[in-house]
Parts: C-alpha cells; structure tokens; sequence
C-alpha cells in the first residue's frame, strides 16, 4: 500500500542545548545591600525573566529516519538510542496535550505534529546564518558564507534545528517555562461565571437541569475552547516576550472564550480586564499567532473580534 | 507551579491532576464539611501533585463520550445503563457500585456542563448525545444515545473545564513533581503521607499527610502498542504495590481493536461503524467468520481477539513503516466509504490517518492493530473511594481492611465498574463520579480534625512512628538520587550503556508477546522468567547519563521503568492464577467462562493472590452475548 515516499534515509537534527548552572552556583553574591532586588532600571525584577545560566552549546545527531517520521519520533529514538540526557517534554504524542512546543528551523510548533519531510531542509549556501540565527554581513575572518564549509550532512534529508520556545525562559534542552503564560491565563479568571447553584438529587433524576444553550450559541466560542495551552501562539508573536508588557494571546483566547459563551454573567468585567496597556492595547495585529495554531484557531483573528467587542462596550 | 514552601502536615495530597484528581479536589473543597471550616477561619490545607501539568493530563486525549442516563434524544433510564455496565464487564462488576455509576451519571454530567463543558447540543439547547458500544435500551435491547459528547474531544472539555474550577477555587498545585513512595504505619491500615521528588530541582520531599488520594491513571505503557500518552507508566499502582497493598483485577486490560499501527494512536470506532472493513493478509474480511452478525461492529474484546486470530495463523500484514517488521497488523478497508462523506462525518480519523501514517484511507487500506487502552482494574476501593485490602484470617474469614486516610479514584482505582472489560463513556464518567464521592469522604475525614485548628492536635504522639518511617523514605530516596546521578558507580560497560528508555521499549515487547490480548500458561511462564532474569537486573543497574538534577528526565524513566517492570509482575502471576476466559482476559488454554471457581476478583499483592467474591446485587450472571 501506498509506500510512495517513506524509503528510509537519514536526517540530522541540530539541537540548542541549555544545562543550568546548580542552583547553589548562581544566587546572590552576597554583596552590597543597596543593590538587592529591582535593581534593573528596566523594570520588574522578577526573577522569572532572568536570563538562565548556565552552559549552552549546539549538538547534532544524524539518525536514519522514514520521511514521515514525525519530530518527536526522532527525539525519542535519540533518547533511546544515542543520547538519554536530551531533555524535551512530551505526553501524549498526538497533538493534544499540548506540552511539545518548540521552535523548528525557527518557528514555534509541536514536536508530535511536525514531520521530517515537512521540516527538514539542506541548508543554504547563499543565506548561512550562524549558530544565533544572525546572517553575517561583513568579512569576517569565520566567514560561514563558504559553501565548502556548509557541506556537512548534504546527503539524506538535510537539517532540521531545534531550540526551546521563544519568549520562555529556557529551563533545560528543549524545556522551557511556560509558567508566565499559564500565570496569565490564570489572571483573567479562566472560568465559567454563571448564575447557578450546582444540581444535586436523590434517586439519580436531575431535579436542576443544564444550562441551555443551542448550537448556534455554542457554534459562537466552540473553536476558542480548542485551545491546549501549548504556547506556540505566544512564542510566534513578535510583542510577546514572555514579560509583563503584553498579556499574550493564549489568555486574550480565554478570556474570549468566556466573553463568547452564552452562559457566562461577567463579559463586562472580562472586557475590563483586558482593556489595559498590557491586554487588548499591546497587540499590533501581526497575526503570526494564526499561523502554526496546532487547534487551528485563527488567533490572530480572534484577537482582531476581542478588540473590536472591547471598543464597542 | 510549585508550592512556596512545604507546610509540615497537609490536610490531604492528591497525587495525579486528570479527571479524577480534579474532581477529587473539588469535590473536597465544595463540601459542605469545608465550607464549614472556611467560614470558621479554619483553611484546609490541600496539595495537588503531578508529573504533569494539569492540562497535559491523559484525559484530555479521551475523544467520544461520557454516559449518561440523561434521555434528551431519547428515552433512557438509568437502570439500563447499570445492566449494561454489569453485561459489558462479563458479570465481574460489583453491582453496588455500578449502580450507583449509572444512577448518579446523570448529575455528574450536569454539573460538568455547569461547569463549563462545551457539550455538543441539540437543537433545543440541551447536551446533546450519541450511540456507543454496549449502550442499549430495556435490557439489552436496541442501541440507545447514551454518550454525552463534546465533538470528538470531550476528555479535552472536560479536563479544561475541572482546571479552570480548581484555578477558581485556589486549588495549591505541585506540577512536574514524581511522587516515589507511598508510606503506611508499620501495620498498613494508616496513610502517613508521600515522598515527591521535585523534578525542576531535584530535590526530595517528605510530604506528611492525614490524606493521600491516588489519581495518576493507566498503565498503558506496560505494551509497546498503546493509546495511552507516553506518561501512563502505572506509578499509583506500583506504589501501592510497594507500599504492600495490593491490586484488584489487575490482568484486566482492554485492548482497542483499531489503534493505526505501531503507532497504537486511536481510529475511532466510527469508522467501522461507517462501513470500514476489516481484512488480512489475503484481503478476507475476517469478521464475518467470527461474528456473523454484528461482524466489524462487534464488541470490542471479540474483534481485538479475531485480529490478534488472524495475526497468530500467519494471516497479519506488517506496518509499512516498518516493513521488515512482525506481521502483527491487519488491514482497515475504507476505501468503500464515499470520499465526500468520510470527510464529513469523519475528520479525526482521516486526519491521524493522513498525518501519521501518511495514507489516503479513501484508496488505499490502513494498517491497524489492537492498542492497549485501559486498565480494569487497579488498587482496591470501596463505593466512598477508601482503599482496603482484603484480608483472609487463619479461620477462613474475609473482610475489606479499610487503610486510613487512603483514597484512590480513576484508571489506577478499582472500584470494579468495569469489571473483566469497560464500556465505552464510562471511563470519564467513573473518574468524575468516583473522583468527586472519594473527595467527599476525604472531607468528612478533613472536617473531623483539620491540621489547622487552634483547638489542638491530640493525633500527634499516635502519628510519630509512620512519619519517622516516611521521613526515612524520604533520606533514601535523596540517596538513591545521588547514586543514580554519580555516574562511576561501578557499573560495567555493558550496563552503562543501557538506559530506562531502552528497557521501557523493550518491556513493551515482552508483555506484548505475553499477555496482549491472548495469552497461556506458557507464555505467561516466559516473560516472568523474562521479567526475572532481565528487567530485574536491568533496571536495578540503571544510571543517569547527567550528573546534572535539574530536570533530569532519565530519573523519572528510570523510576518508571521500575514501577513498570513490578506492575509487569503483577499483571502476569493474576493472569496467570485465572483459569478462565473473561471479558478482556483470553486464556488460549482455558477458552470458556468459569463462574463456578473465577466470579471473583483477583486480590494480588507481593505475597501471592487471594480471590474476593464479587458482589451480585441486581442481575445474576448470563451469558454475554451482542
């Protein structure tokens, strides 16, 4: 049966690795009193948004692979195979839990969903960035831009590069901390506001029936309550840094999700919550969150209809 | 998340954050007992602890339904689903239980949607519902729309839902922490609390509790072919295992009839229900032999053991991905559905089809094979979710040892609803509902001497010895950590060069051979001998491959891999000791049903088998038959 393009071959994966320093080598260095915390004239202080230390380096593993062999398959087969210390998350391998976002060749997406034969790439010789991602411009004496020196792994499918998810704090490998998202979903009240008391019976009738509420209702914030929480929207968006400028659009989504759903009694303070310099405000309309939902939500419209019910109130 | 800082005693310790968990948590906090200490200023203190995020939870992959007696497409009544609860588990139900699973289904599920579930509806607004295997009217009768629904994703629904409650009730979370010890007091019929290993940081925690409730789901992972998330590794059972308990009913474990492939990923039943075939090798739609009259649409259990017929005769076709592979997969024929309808009225299946084995269903056929999906059976609890063993005297008597303070809910729990093999929709439905009754009871435990009263704490002398012990766990385990993590711990090269991830892959294809599906005597007595000679010592000389703690995935795995391999243990010898065919079970040397000697469930723990009876309340065993 089909078997077209699956002939086995080989691919290199190029992973950004981080090992944090141990906790009792960071801290504070004691030191001067008058230097303690805020001490950044940029704000915050908050410990989460420090950049983690720690030793940081590119590996590559070259394995052999069937074409749509997805991302994660790989990693597993490295873990198992070649490298157990290799750190990434990943449950439940399909999509759904979520917990797999990472950034490939650069752009924000699961681990699970992404195939070889979709990511894998030779690289090119006439755009070579370094390690960084930067493109060098100038005549440096490691120049990259010689093809010869690009010639590594040109035979099987090529390249696929691996690093955490952008606008996280990186924790190990592929991990990073997605807490500030989900500290963001939290603050603007993911939950269901309604009216009731919860049914309760004897005999196992219903004596308080459910919520009504019909299809096309449930058509109008069905696709928002898709969402997994994975971060690949947040990780996309140029103004989300992972810091407290903008609240992001994972939590503008929920917050969505309950102004849309007929059953909920606070839109009025859910708008309020999200009409500030951080919420509705911080978002340009870039729409890179749109392109890589693995739900499919179009998030960036959504943001676009969040706005415009904010303006309109 | 992480808590702040470890309170030196807890009001309860809930250790798994699905379904069960959830609803266990929030069932403690709604109660009217702790509603009651709240308005007296008195807080309970309470700690959810999970490997996972919450949200990465394994009942958010659960895509069909949640049953329910509610009749808002059609009639229904609650007393059909409790018989078809008792038929669907080959009559090793515990009838009191199920009764109470299909009578209280109905306000489980709306308080879901009060919660805010985005069930499908219908047309006037209500949950809307759809049919289900097994699900029938009057008895047996013609299939009934019992499956409360959410699209194809209503584990999802649900397992957002219960989170985004528990953010709203302040539910204190300990996410991405490995609980490695369970800890009783010298007798086992008290909880003293849990160690957890802090995978962020590595370190060790004693956890000292009044409460513990295990909620961390199946142990799908025991197969190489699974539905089951990749964290499905059967810690709460193997902790009670070690923890001396036992487990009920263990050798129950449902295999889903069409997971694609090796991949073990689920094709709903839907797309046989549309009209997709079953063929092998030769192309021969098989099922028409073995079940004339509902052919592919036959019990699960019946088509996973028709395969795995075909498969053992020579007739099983490899997964294309893995050509020079065993030929251990048959063909799904879909190709006579009408292109424009699979699209419509089966996405998801088209999709997974599509995106993982790169096949167009609509002209060529896909490779299946059954996929290990959940286990029946699970540590032992009684109708209020307390843990007990069962216990025989030197004069014959028996009876439930209750454990105090020790609660279980969901897949690690037996509360034998199930039986010898679950019922479709009543997986989510018996998280939510025993969930929710095993945090009640905890409650009332809570409420009759919370840690925080001012008014004293008269249980501490009694408490000194089982925490002593805990906190002796605890030092081994920081230990253990430390060897794990030095790396010249004088294991030879051989050994250095193996790893949990390894042995996990190599555990599945042991029991696979052994016990998926069909089994005997004689492939049993292989892989315990396997498991004995191999894994055992495999796993004990596991190291990690980094010297580094923090999020150090291979102590966890290699963790795992033990709980597995003794979990492996268990499921053997209760297959072994059943000598009989029954639901899920399929004995190749005992082919018949066995009620004279096996109408009893299975009491395993690390000192053999005792059999407790099962308890018939309503509906005498009968025949099974769809």
């Amino acid at each position: 049966m089909s078997g077209m393009d699956d002939a086995p071959t080989t691919v290199t994966l190029r992973v950004n690795r981080f090992t944090p320093r141990p906790e009792r080598d960071r801290g504070s260095r004691g030191g001067s009193p008058f230097a303690k915390k805020g001490g950044s004239p940029f704000g915050g202080g908050a410990s989460r948004n420090r950049r983690p230390r720690g030793k940081q380096w590119t590996q590559d593993y070259t394995l052999s692979v069937r074409p749509q062999d997805t991302v994660l398959d790989c990693l597993l087969t490295i873990k198992r195979t070649i490298d157990p210390t290799l750190a990434f998350r990943y449950s439940c391998g399909h999509g759904m839990c979520g917990s797999d976002a990472v950034s490939i060749n650069g752009t924000p997406t699961l681990l699970c969903t992404a195939t070889v034969a979709q990511w894998a790439r030779h690289p090119n010789p006439l755009s070579p960035t370094d390690d960084e991602g930067f493109r060098h411009t100038g005549d440096g004496a490691d120049n990259k831009g010689d093809p010869e020196a690009s010639d590594m792994q040109t035979d099987g499918l090529g390249l696929i590069e691996l690093a955490p998810l952008p606008g996280f704090p990186v924790q190990r490998d592929l991990i990073s901390d997605i807490d500030p998202m989900l500290d963001q979903i939290r603050k603007l009240k993911p939950y269901l506001q309604a009216d009731g008391v919860l049914a309760t019976t004897s005999e196992g009738k219903a004596d308080v029936f459910e919520y009504l509420q019909n299809p096309q209702q449930l058509a109008k914030y069905e696709m928002l309550t898709n969402c997994i929480a994975c971060g690949v929207c947040e990780g996309s968006c140029p103004v989300f840094a992972g810091g407290d400028a903008f609240i992001g659009p994972a939590a503008l989504i929920a917050a969505s999700r309950f102004v849309n759903d007929s059953r909920d009694t606070a839109t009025a303070a859910r708008l309020d919550a999200i009409d500030t310099q951080d919420g509705v405000a911080a978002c340009q309309s870039v729409r890179a969150c749109s392109r890589q939902c693995p739900r499919g939500i179009d998030v960036g419209e959504e943001m676009w209809q969040i706005v415009a019910k904010v303006k309109e109130r | 998340m992480s808590p702040k800082h470890i309170e030196d005693m807890y009001d309860a310790v809930i250790v798994g954050a699905g379904a069960a968990g959830l609803s266990a948590a929030l069932g403690t906090l709604r109660s009217v007992e702790i509603r009651g200490l709240l308005d007296a200023g008195i807080e309970p203190k309470i700690l959810v602890i999970s490997k996972l995020q919450p949200l990465r939870s394994h009942t958010g992959s659960a895509e069909g339904g949640i049953a329910a007696s509610l009749g808002n497409v059609e009639a229904d009544d609650w007393h059909w689903h409790y018989y078809d609860t008792v038929k669907g588990g080959d009559w090793l139900v515990d009838q009191d239980a199920a009764r109470l699973l299909a009578q209280y289904a109905p306000q489980t599920v709306i308080n879901l949607e009060r919660d805010g579930v985005a069930f499908s509806r219908t047309d006037d607004g209500h949950i809307a519902q759809r049919r289900f295997g097994g699900h029938t009217r009057d008895f047996g009768g013609e299939p009934v729309r019992r499956a409360a629904y959410a699209a194809d994703r209503v584990g999802h629904q649900i397992l957002h839902t219960l989170w985004q409650q528990c953010v709203a009730a302040g539910v204190e979370f300990a996410e991405e922490w490995y609980v490695t010890d369970l800890a009783l007091d010298a007798d086992r019929s008290r909880v003293a609390g849990v160690v957890a290993y802090d995978t962020h940081t590595g370190d060790v925690h004693a956890i000292h509790a009044r409460n513990v409730l295990l909620a961390t789901g199946g142990a799908g992972r025991l197969f190489h072919t699974t539905s089951n998330s990749w964290d499905l590794t059967g810690d709460g059972m193997a902790l009670a295992l070690a923890a001396g308990l036992q487990l009920e009913d263990i050798e129950f474990v449902q295999f889903h009839p069409t997971g694609l492939a090796h991949t073990g990923i689920l094709l709903s039943e839907a797309a046989r229900a549309e009209g997709g075939v079953l063929r092998n090798a030769d192309g021969e739609a098989f099922m028409a032999t073995y079940a004339p009259e509902h052919r592919d649409l036959a019990a699960r259990d019946v088509v996973s053991r028709s395969i795995m017929t075909e498969v053992d005769a020579g007739r099983g076709v490899a997964d294309p991905k893995d050509p020079n592979g065993p030929k251990d997969c048959v063909w799904l024929d879909m190709t006579g559905i009408d292109k424009d309808h699979m699209e419509a009225v089966l996405p998801q299946v088209v999709e997974t089809i599509r995106k993982y084995a790169s096949i167009d269903p609509a002209t060529d056929w896909v490779p299946i094979k059954p996929t290990a999906h959940y286990t029946m059976g699970g540590i032992p609890i009684d109708t209020e979710g307390r843990v007990y063993r069962w216990s025989r005297d030197e004069s014959g008597n028996t009876g439930r040892n209750v454990v105090e303070g020790l609660f279980a809910a969901g897949e690690c729990s037996c509360v034998s609803v199930h039986g010898a093999n679950r019922l479709g929709g009543n997986s989510l439905l018996d998280a939510c509902l025993f969930g929710n009754r095993a945090g009640l009871s905890m409650a009332a435990r809570i409420a009759e001497h919370p840690t925080a009263d001012p008014a004293g704490d008269e249980i501490g002398q009694a408490d000194d010895e089982a925490y002593t012990a805990l906190d002796a766990a605890a030092t081994a385990r920081k230990d253990e950590v430390t060897a794990l993590l030095s790396r010249d711990d004088g294991a030879d090269g051989e050994i250095a060069d193996d790893n949990p991830y390894q042995v996990l892959a190599d555990l599945g294809r042991v029991m696979e051979r052994a016990v998926a599906v069909r089994c005997s005597a004689d492939t049993i007595a292989t892989a315990l001998d396997t498991l004995q000679d191999e894994f055992r010592p495999r796993t004990n000389a596991l190291h990690a491959h980094s010297d580094m703690a923090a999020f150090n995935q291979e102590i966890t795995a290699i963790w795992e891999s033990r709980h597995l391999v003794a979990l492996a243990e268990a499921v053997l010898k209760a297959s072994d000791a059943r000598h009989e065919s029954r639901g899920s079970l399929t004995r190749l040397d005992y082919p018949a049903r066995d009620d004279e000697r096996f109408l009893a469930h299975s009491m395993s723990d690390r000192d053999g088998i005792l059999w407790q009876p099962v308890h018939i309340v309503d509906y005498p065993p009968k025949a099974r038959a769809y």
